[in-house]
């Protein structure tokens, strides 16, 4: 019943009690004086089996009776309006069931890959084929790919009205749609502000003013952008999406095409691979459910789009770009007293996809902040949130201006963290970090090094994250228990990859006493009930508080009917154990217990309250808690050919509880190796006078291969709330946010000089080094 | 089984020959990167010579996929890849990159790991071809799979196929002798993982080869538990 409870919460030592007020009917939130025996050990993902045999399905591989396969004909320019266009060719092609025009004369289309016809065939390259007999004629007019081109004045202009912003799921938690005003190619957004940061840098004894640049980094999912559509009638459908929400895609799909929400079925039940690309129905760049919905009416018959390679790269969403100028004002002693970002960046045609914002935010004890960010619109395909949108970005130009800072006044980089960070956890992070990384002695290591001017040399450097646990209230779990004793849990979220099933199963299992392995898992389809998109890491700290909830309703159903069997006073007096449920020395089996379940099954619903403690700090402007993380990274470079190595990677990580020690290593290795690539190797490349990417391909758009991964470290810190009744936070996000910068930081310590542009490629390094000696041989420091 | 109805020729002769354009691509690639040359080149006869020439009619293969033998006919475009996903359901072979970039497409072919992508279906006449469908079903996992699943080298799972197809040809290659990580990151490393498995497959595959745990972890979790002097933040 509603209740006021005390609680026992804290992170590693620092434990303490608090009061905290429950919603009714929801139970006392596991603490640091409940013992888990199945949530937070490494269990193996329960759909390993499926996965390591290729009997998975993902909705590449749904084969459906008279299944026909779409391709799209994208433009070939950045900027041309449609002078004629007919598709009748196409349809007279070989095996073609329809094929459609996606645009109509005197349309303007404002990137190269922009959606123009569609053909469904009996066979892929059949589909491909008949492209090529769409006759199109264009007019090509002016165009800007570059960022900085395009906030030129009188550079060609991408929108002429205002923009209407297209939100996601995946999008940072909180954030209003910005409203500042379109000047030119430059719309500017939100800025996060406290106190007068101008004025402060203007009264400012020492000062620092930095550009750093990062480059734009595409989610590059393995399995494409697709679905498959099945009209059941006219007012229904089946939809098989790769997606991170199953009810974005259920929802957008209906409103596309009229159509009553409940009428919509979207399965996903494997995907592969999202990182925040995949919400809602059509991609950011590409109508792929209106076109293959509207491919499956024509033709009378399902149909399956699934986007290649360079459609994936070019048109599904990418994240944008940054240029950022910050200022940092400090007194002589090291006491930071402003900050001021001014950050830009290009989303495409597209906005909102965050260029650079939140660093400064871990650092709440300077008095004047000031945050501005602005979206720079380029002829290019539409960003979307990517992994910590704006937060990758914020925390290379923020860390490593922090860095640069620390080495222009002479002090150690964490001390000048630790000054003006008031989270208690990044603080106890940041002190293991330093033990456990051997900082004082690397740092003396690369110090000589560079005195002896040697060719290899090796630098460390570290850089913090910040994020909240944004888990939604939205998701309705359900668990049966059977009167054969079969417990199936049912909730219709998705896996992206991080294995929410076998957390579910888990919490399950810890409630009822039963073996992980007899929990049955349900997910990946909208008639499961609602769930939540995976996006802002809060899958697992959304569903699995609607997990145990509904397992407590249901276990306590059991335990009055066990009350009643084995005649005690209370249900309190009853022990759950792994053989059932026992009083003294009579034990009633599970089996036995299950039986005198009336009718088929008990069933239970269950979901996540609202937030309830915000231990041991708050996320600003939230009332809900704070995620800290700090990374340290070590860099081997050879100075004479610029190349370089991420050798070592220690991340130390707060996610609330440990849910699943396997599973987290995962996803923290995950975002580490993301980083990684994002620090060293991945680029967009435009072609200026062409207006097209160049590389839309795996070979030479350069993710991490295994040989380019350091070797990781984790520690987890965990912290234990009360704000919700498993404890669990996300890491998805956070994990991925500090690399680079780290990275970043250790190049900076290995060469003396920071190299400010992100992918930190053999070629930046050696210029580095070249302006570093000039420098020297002008007789300037 | 797999005989498909092929297109009329009349109607389809240049989108045949597209088709057959862009496979003599990836033939040439594949002869590059490789010991043997496939077994078909059929670059002579691209483009005029129709008589007797591969590429405008299904044409008959004969080959062995995963211990079954098989008997069907192809178009000389068809890559082993869409063969086996679209005609043959090995949809456990994956379609990532479709240039050879990835290797999410692995299969084994006698015994070699191949890109699917980069090969003709009828290169792999009278060829032994392994997919992961042929490592183990799920209910009957080889060492390898279950390893993979006991170490979490899974996320998604889109590169698992490939990475189980490289990493299995290793084991057989090794035929029992000790690893060191280094070996099983030459094997693997043709195979591209998006949600960063890579750790994780090295420990699955090194415990397989030399036995036991085969892994540090290098994981510390601190509990958030009161100390037994006091607590007190
Ligand atoms: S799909 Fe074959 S190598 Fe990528
Ligand atoms: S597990 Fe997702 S790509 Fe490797």
């Amino acid at each position: 019943m509603p209740g006021k409870t005390k609680l026992s919460v804290g992170y590693g030592p620092n434990i303490k009690t608090i009061n905290v007020e429950l919603p009714p009917s929801e139970p006392r939130p596991w603490d640091t004086v409940d013992d888990m025996t199945v949530v937070g050990t490494p269990q193996p993902r329960i759909d390993g089996p499926l996965k390591v045999s290729g009997e998975a399905r993902y909705t590449h591989d749904i084969a459906l009776e008279g299944l026909l396969h779409a391709a799209v004909l994208r433009s070939p320019w950045p900027c041309a309006k449609v002078s004629r266009i007919d598709v009748g060719p196409a349809a007279k092609q070989a095996g073609v069931g329809a094929a459609i025009a996606l645009v109509g004369v005197g349309d303007k289309l404002i990137f190269a890959g922009q959606d123009v016809a569609a053909v469904a065939a009996t066979r892929p390259e059949l589909a491909r084929a008949a492209l090529a007999s769409i006759i199109v004629e264009y007019e090509p007019q002016p165009f800007v790919v570059q960022t900085r081109d395009a906030m030129r004045d009188g550079s060609p202009q991408v929108h002429e009205a205002a923009v209407e912003e297209r939100r996601t799921g995946a999008d940072e938690p909180g954030a209003e749609r910005a409203q500042g005003k379109l000047s030119g190619n430059v719309r500017p957004g939100r800025s996060q502000k406290r106190g007068d940061a101008k004025r402060a840098l203007n009264k400012a004894p020492v000062r620092f003013e930095a550009t750093y640049t990062t480059q734009c980094h595409t989610h590059s999912c393995l399995e494409t952008h697709g679905v498959v559509v099945r009209w059941n009638g006219k007012k229904a459908a089946t939809v098989w999406a790769s997606t991170q929400s199953i009810f974005g895609v259920r929802d957008e799909f209906a409103a596309l095409f009229g159509l009553e929400p409940s009428k919509v079925q979207v399965i996903t039940n494997f995907m592969g691979g999202g990182f925040g690309s995949k919400f809602g129905a059509n991609a950011s760049g590409t109508a792929l459910a209106k076109i293959a919905g509207d491919l499956a009416r024509a033709a009378d018959k399902p149909v399956k789009l699934m986007l290649d390679r360079a459609e994936e790269h070019v048109c599904t969403g990418n994240r944008p770009d940054s240029i950022q100028l910050v200022k940092l004002g400090a007194t002589n002693k090291g006491k930071l007293t402003a900050i001021h970002v001014q950050a830009h960046g290009t989303a495409g045609i597209g906005t909102g996809a965050g260029v650079g914002r939140n660093a400064a935010s871990v650092y709440t004890k300077v008095p004047d902040v000031l945050v501005e960010s602005a979206d720079v619109f380029t002829h290019a395909g539409p960003a979307v949130a990517f992994r910590a949108p704006g937060h990758t970005q914020g925390a290379f130009a923020m860390e490593s201006a922090i860095d640069e800072l620390a080495r222009q006044l002479g002090m150690d980089p964490i001390d000048l963290r630790l000054a003006h960070d008031a989270h208690p956890v990044r603080r106890w992070q940041l002190e293991l970090g330093r033990e456990r990384f051997n900082w004082d002695a690397r740092r003396k290591a690369a110090a000589d090094m560079r005195a002896r001017n040697t060719r290899v040399r090796k630098g460390v450097g570290c850089a913090v994250s910040i994020w909240g646990d944004f888990g939604g209230t939205e998701a309705r779990v359900t668990i049966e228990i059977g009167r054969d004793g079969r417990v199936v849990v049912k909730n219709g979220v998705q896996d992206i990859g991080g294995g929410i099933g076998t957390v579910m199963a888990q919490v399950a299992a810890e409630v009822l006493h039963r073996p992980v392995e007899e929990i049955e898992i349900q997910i990946g389809d909208s008639k499961l009930g609602p769930g939540v998109g995976s996006g802002g890491s809060k899958t697992t700290s959304s569903i699995t508080p609607a997990v145990r909830n509904a397992a407590e309703l249901a276990k306590a159903e059991l335990a009055e009917l066990a009350q009643t069997a084995l005649e005690v006073n209370s249900t309190k007096n009853l022990r759950w154990t792994a053989e059932g449920v026992s009083v003294g020395r009579q034990t009633l089996s599970w089996a036995d217990l299950c039986k005198r379940i009336e009718g088929e099954a008990i069933v239970a619903v269950g979901f996540r309250a609202r937030n309830s403690a915000a231990h041991p700090r708050s996320f600003p402007g939230f009332e809900t808690p704070e995620i800290a993380g700090a990374q340290f990274a070590e860099v081997e470079i050879d100075t004479w050919t610029g190349e370089v190595r991420c050798t070592q990677v220690l991340a130390l990580h707060d996610c609330g509880r440990v849910m699943n020690e396997l599973t987290l290593r995962s996803q923290i290795n995950g975002g580490i190796i993301l980083g990684t690539g994002y620090a060293l190797m991945e680029e967009r490349v435009m072609d200026p006078s062409l207006g097209v990417m160049l590389n839309a391909n795996l070979e030479q758009y350069k993710a991490c291969g295994v040989k380019d991964v350091p070797e990781i470290s984790i520690v987890l810190t965990e912290v234990i709330s009360g704000n919700n009744s498993t404890g669990a936070y996300g890491i998805g996000e956070p994990a991925t946010i500090p690399t680079a910068a780290a990275i970043a930081n250790a190049v900076g310590d290995a060469l003396g000089v920071h190299v400010r542009s992100l992918p930190i490629t053999p070629a930046k390094i050696l210029d580095a080094l070249e302006q570093q000696q000039r420098a020297s041989q002008g007789g300037t420091k | 089984m797999a005989k498909r109805d092929g297109p009329e020729h009349d109607e389809t002769r240049g989108l045949t020959r597209r088709g057959l354009f862009r496979s003599i691509g990836a033939a040439t690639l594949v002869a590059g990167c490789t010991k043997e040359d496939p077994p078909l080149h059929p670059e002579s006869r691209a483009v005029a010579d129709v008589d007797g020439a591969i590429g405008l009619t299904p044409t008959p293969l004969e080959f062995v996929l995963d211990g079954q033998p098989q008997k069907l006919e192809v178009e000389a475009r068809t890559t082993l890849l869409d063969l086996l996903r679209l005609d043959l359901d090995r949809t456990g072979t994956k379609l990532v990159c479709d240039r050879g970039a990835c290797g999410a497409c692995m299969v084994m072919v006698d015994d070699v790991p191949r890109n699917s992508c980069m090969m003709l279906a009828l290169d792999v006449a009278g060829a032994t071809v392994t997919t992961v469908a042929g490592l183990g079903g799920s209910s009957q996992l080889s060492a390898l799979q279950q390893a993979f699943v006991q170490h979490d080298a899974l996320q998604c799972g889109f590169c698992t196929s490939g990475m189980l197809i490289s990493s299995s040809a290793l084991l057989r290659r090794s035929a029992g002798q000790t690893l060191e990580r280094a070996d099983v990151e030459d094997a693997i490393a043709g195979n591209l993982c998006r949600c960063g498995t890579y750790p994780h497959v090295v420990d699955a595959v090194l415990s397989v080869a030399n036995g036991g745990g085969g892994s540090a972890h290098n994981v510390v979790l601190l509990r958030a538990k009161p100390s037994t002097k006091s607590g007190g933040a």
